[in-house]
């Protein structure tokens, strides 16, 4: 029932976001069974969970945990298609840490 | 189980979210009317906002419904996010609707003249889907949700990013006014035309002045290292510094007026370099 805030990051944020829930918007590189490699400015390794249901070559928003190796443990997934702008998307993971204010809490 | 009580005060409270489109009962005015009777339409902005701005939107003192963000007052918002949950009631439905900074109840007040004409869009509002909506924030017992208008489906997921931007756009607005702003957009051209002046030497990066006069490449590049207002120089300055008869420059001026390089500002006389970018 609780959703808590998931700032939108990308690979070279990972370090910074351990132990945290994030958004991540990338393209899946990979599949291999129970995990895949998305790119979202650099590849990300993710943990699927049951419900996952990636494609390769479309864009997936991922909402999961960052462990301590810096793969993310997928809570949910959302196929974003193959048409996304990822311009957009990576000015958007810019705009969300340069003005967190509007975008997400320090913990 | 928090969740119930509050719906169920709420309805109490008939169309207390009576910008929804719910029936209007005419006892509830006592507790909206301070901020109805002040309605100011000079304000019914739209104003595109995380879900995070909602939650931090400060509280006008004595009144549930008037808020302001980034110290502007809003009225109708609109913001995109994803569905978390469904309530379906006969009266309304309630989304909750997460965009990753926060999430938020949004209440949609069913039409009932519009209950028999099925909503095409309306089935595929599910959990999971993003979606965008309209409407006004309000506040009820420390809880805030709101009114919607319309939700309706993302179908382009680029809509997600737009509309983040848009709203850091509009929030920098706010806060930091317009983007270059007349001290700071000035300052900029002057540094770019202190690097140009000194990349260009004896020739000039990205004008091209070979078709010109001696005295009218003088003039030029008089016009671009002097320092000036966005009015520009007069052809009297430039005639005095330069050195120049006053028939010269002016002949000089015209030749470059025609090839597009300078522009005239406040008068004939009076010009200032057409920036090549």
């Amino acid at each position: 029932m609780d959703h808590p805030q998931t700032p939108r990051i990308l690979a070279p944020h990972l370090n910074a976001f351990q132990h945290r829930i994030v958004r991540i918007l990338g393209k899946v590189v990979q599949l291999r069974g129970e995990t895949a490699i998305i790119d979202a400015g650099g590849h990300v390794d993710v943990i699927l969970n049951r419900d996952s249901h990636l494609a390769v070559g479309h864009a997936v928003e991922v909402i999961g945990k960052v462990d301590q190796n810096l793969h993310v443990k997928v809570q949910a997934s959302t196929d974003f298609g193959t048409n996304i702008d990822f311009n957009a998307a990576n000015a958007v993971v810019e705009a969300t840490h340069r003005y967190k204010a509007i975008f997400y809490d320090e913990q | 189980m928090n969740y119930n009580n509050y719906d169920t005060s709420y309805t109490s409270y008939g169309a207390g979210g009576g910008a929804g489109g719910g029936g209007f009962i005419p006892g509830e005015g006592g507790s909206q009317q301070s901020p109805g009777g002040r309605r100011d339409h000079a304000q019914d902005s739209l104003r595109p906002v995380t879900i995070k701005q909602l939650l931090d939107a400060q509280l006008h003192p004595g009144s549930n419904d008037t808020f302001k963000i980034d110290g502007s007052p809003i009225s109708q918002l609109t913001f995109v996010g994803q569905i978390r949950n469904i309530s379906t009631q006969t009266t309304n439905t309630t989304y909750r609707l997460d965009d990753g900074t926060g999430s938020i109840e949004v209440k949609q007040w069913v039409d009932s003249d519009a209950v028999d004409t099925a909503n095409p869009t309306k089935a595929k509002l599910v959990e999971g889907a993003y979606c965008r909506a309209w409407g006004k924030l309000k506040s009820f017992n420390e809880r805030r949700s709101v009114g919607a208008q319309i939700i309706r489906p993302v179908e382009d997921m680029n809509e997600v990013s737009y509309h983040l931007l848009e709203a850091t756009s509009v929030h920098l607005y706010l806060t930091r006014g317009p983007p270059g702003g007349a001290s700071t957009g000035a300052g900029a051209a002057a540094a770019n035309g202190a690097g140009q002046q000194q990349a260009a030497g004896g020739t000039d990066s990205g004008y091209d002045l070979g078709s010109y006069t001696q005295t009218a490449k003088r003039v030029f590049q008089y016009l671009r290292q002097a320092p000036q207002t966005n009015e520009g120089l007069h052809q009297h300055d430039i005639a005095a510094n330069l050195g120049v008869d006053v028939a010269d420059v002016a002949r000089a001026g015209d030749d470059l007026l025609a090839g597009g390089l300078i522009y005239t500002t406040v008068d004939d006389q009076t010009w200032a370099i057409l920036e090549a970018d």
